[in-house]
Formats: C-alpha cells, structure tokens, sequence
C-alpha cells in the first residue's frame, strides 16, 4: 500500500509548511519590534541617567540625609519582590528564566525568615508562581508588550505604597536586563531602599564633588526624588523587558522556522523515495503479469 | 566663551536639547532664572511654565512636576541644565480639546464621588490638576 503512505506524507508536509509560515511571520513581526523597543531604551537613556545624577548629587553632599532613604535595613521582615515577564509565550527561554530567578530569590528569602510579597507584570507569572503554590498578592497584565510611563507609575505606586507605610522593608526587581542585541541576563536588583547609581558616566573632575546647591534643602528633595526615581527605573526595567522579550522570540522563531525547512526537507525526500518505490513496484508488476502471459501462450 | 545648553527630557523622549540664552521656571522655594556660568544646583520644579529663551525666541513648556540640574559640562566654559519632568509637552503641542475633555472626565469622576478608593482619587485629581495646567498655559499662548 505504498500509495496511502505517500497520501499520509504530503498531509505532513502541508502542515509543516502551513506552520512554517507562522513561525516566519511571528519571526518578522518580532524583529520588527525590536528596533521600536531599541529605540524607545535610546529615548529613556538621557531621562534615566540624568535621574541618577540628581540622586547621586543630593545623596553625595548630605551623607547623612541620605542614609535614611538609600540605606539597606538590618532587619527585613517583609519584602516585595517584583518579577517582569512577558504576556505571550513562544519566546524561548526568555519567560521562564525570569520565573525561575523569581521562583529562587522567593526560596531564598522565605528560607532566611523573610516575609514575601509577590507582585508580577506579564501574563505568564500568576499561573507559573501559583502552581508553585506562591501566593501573588498584585498582577498586572496588558502592559509588559509596550510599557508606557503610565503604566510604570501605576507599578512604582503599588510597591512604594506599602514601603512608605513601613509594611515592607525592602522591594526587590528580578527582570530581564538589554545590555545589547546579541546579549540579555536576568538580574536581581533593589528597587528600596534606592541603590546607589553606581555605573555612573560622570567625569569626576567636572563639579560634582564641589559645592552644590540644593533648593529645597536635601531632606526634603529626596523625599520628592525617591518615588520618581522608583517610576524611573521601573520603567527602564519594563522598557529593557520588552526588548528582551522580542529579542528572544525573534531567536525563537527564527530556529522554528528553520526547524520547518529542515524537517520539510527531510519529509518531501522520503516522500519522493515512496512514490519511486510504489512506481518500480507497479512496473515489476506489469513486467511480470506480461511475462508470465508470453509464458503461458 | 560662556554658554548654556539646555535639556528637556522625560522617560518617552528627549522632548528639547539645544543651546540656549536663559531657562526659566519654578521651584518650591519661588522663580529662579539659569544662565550661562550658573552655579551647580539641584533642585525641584513645581507644576508650570518653564521657558527657554533661545537666540530664535522663546519656548515655552509644559511641566507637570519634575527637576532640574545645573552643572558644568563635559566640554569647557560649557553650563548644562537639565530638566527632567514625568509628564511634559511643549505649549504649541498642547491639544486643547482633549485636556478640556480631560478636565471634564476628572471633575465628573471627582465630584460622583463616594464609592472612589483613596487610590483613585488621587489619580483624579492629578488629571484634573494636569488638564487645568494645560488650558492655562493654551489660553496665554
């Protein structure tokens, strides 16, 4: 019945090229977004180090104001960890290395005696942390595709909410950061108390260490300055997600759609082979009843 | 030769980079004006008009909160100012129809009233308080 296998095999091929075609559309459309999300990380950059450079400035003249927001506490009763993932998954590992660095910090913590408070961004945390049987007391969702400002400051004031109350002692960041193209790493990050910049870009010699004045004084300044700078880099944090994220599922598709040629390939030439066996075996078939007839006469 | 460079810049975008003559706005502590050789500061801007005079006239802004920083820069004889703001537009931007919509959204949120959670509230009054800020500044340009 060589027939029927052909018939069986070019089903397959169908679905496989029919599938293809998705992973190559899903591949251009992501590389597409990835120059968007690259762009709009350039556009945050001068807002972002210039918020550091203020923070930098106020916490560096007065040491002992700054102390009061930008010191770790010696005991952290409750923390907040907050996760950013993405909203969609065919994006290879780039959502489920986030969950896991989440899943680990989570462990961590609860085994050191802390008190965790989960808020997630992006679809894929709830269901993954839930099963896990971490309870996710916020989730937003809708807004890990193209985070705007907006969105960044709805986060910024569900975290900051409970730290100005004195809930929570800590709030921590586990995100997927874009130092470029070609490389994305999960990092742990504090968001609170704020850290100090440290990869700061300011030649030392140009003023910063001399005399700078402060209008309102400093206490006051930094206590407008922390939540903007929290929005500021949970921005940063949601803009960096979301290159990764496209970064990751333009790889993604990428090998899907090479995966389709490759198997295509291999499926048409066993294809080709079943149908040259099925046409030998009819001629063999013809030859033999017309010999054996010539025999008989 | 002594010269200012100024920058408006929020999270989305770089909204103004340029050289300028002067920088105008205000802080909590009243109306100050930036010019070239300025001593470092750091400091907050209320919500407001903030202008810039350059050689060409002068532009004016539209910011809802922020900061400034003055310093030298990198390149010598150079001040820089930089105004970093969450939200601002440039008042030739400003699109009069949508803040009056704004405004009335807000005021009707506000004034419905009970059932708004402190959370809420706040964000319209903020609204409300942006609008406002908008249709000023529209009106005087």
């Amino acid at each position: 019945m060589a027939g029927g296998q052909e018939r069986i095999l070019r089903r397959r091929i169908k679905s496989v090229q029919a599938t293809r075609k998705i992973t190559k559309a899903m591949e251009l459309i992501a590389a597409s977004q990835i120059a968007r999300s690259q762009a709009r990380i350039a556009a945050n950059r001068p807002y972002r180090r210039g918020m550091q450079r203020i923070i930098y400035e106020a916490a560096s003249s007065d040491p002992r104001a700054a102390r009061k927001m930008l010191a770790t506490p010696d005991q952290v009763e409750t923390a907040i960890v907050v996760v950013i993932v993405g909203d969609r998954g065919l994006s290879g590992p780039y959502n489920s290395s986030a969950l896991r660095a989440g899943d680990r910090l989570v462990h961590m913590l609860q085994h050191q005696g802390t008190r965790v408070r989960l808020v997630t961004i992006g679809k894929k945390a709830p269901a993954f942390f839930r099963f896990r049987g971490i309870d996710v007391a916020q989730s937003f969702t809708g807004i890990a595709d193209r985070p705007t400002f907006a969105d960044a400051r709805l986060v910024a004031s569900a975290v900051a909410a409970p730290f100005v109350a004195g809930d929570v002692q800590q709030v921590l960041l586990v995100a997927t950061r874009f130092h470029s193209a070609g490389s994305q790493s999960v990092e742990v990050e504090q968001l609170l108390p704020l850290s100090m910049p440290t990869d700061l870009d300011v030649p030392t010699s140009t003023g910063l260490k001399g005399y700078t004045e402060f209008e309102p004084e400093v206490e006051d300044l930094l206590i407008e300055l922390a939540p903007r700078a929290l929005e500021s880099e949970i921005f940063s944090a949601l803009l960096e997600g979301a290159a990764s994220f496209h970064t990751s599922q333009q790889r993604a598709m990428a090998a899907a759609t090479d995966n389709a040629d490759e198997l295509g390939q291999t499926l048409s030439r066993i294809m080709n082979r079943a149908r040259q066996d099925s046409i030998t075996t009819e001629i063999m078939e013809i030859v033999g009843g017309a010999e054996a007839l010539r025999s008989g006469k | 030769m002594a010269s200012l460079k100024v920058e408006i810049v929020t999270p989305e975008a770089a909204l103004w980079t340029g050289e300028a003559k002067g920088l105008m706005a205000r802080s909590s502590e009243g109306e100050f004006t930036i010019l070239p050789q300025h001593t470092s500061t750091v400091g907050d801007i209320v919500p407001g008009l903030v202008r810039v005079a350059t050689s060409s006239g002068e532009v004016g802004f539209c910011v809802h909160g922020g900061f400034f920083q003055v310093g030298p820069d990198e390149e010598d004889g150079v001040t820089r100012a930089t105004v970093l703001a969450g939200i601002a537009e440039r008042v030739s931007d400003i699109d009069v129809s949508r803040a009056q919509a704004a405004q009335e959204a807000a005021e009707a949120q506000l004034s419905s009233g009970a059932d708004l959670d402190e959370a809420a509230r706040s964000l319209a009054a903020g609204a409300l308080a942006r609008a406002q800020l908008r249709l000023r500044l529209a009106a005087a340009r």
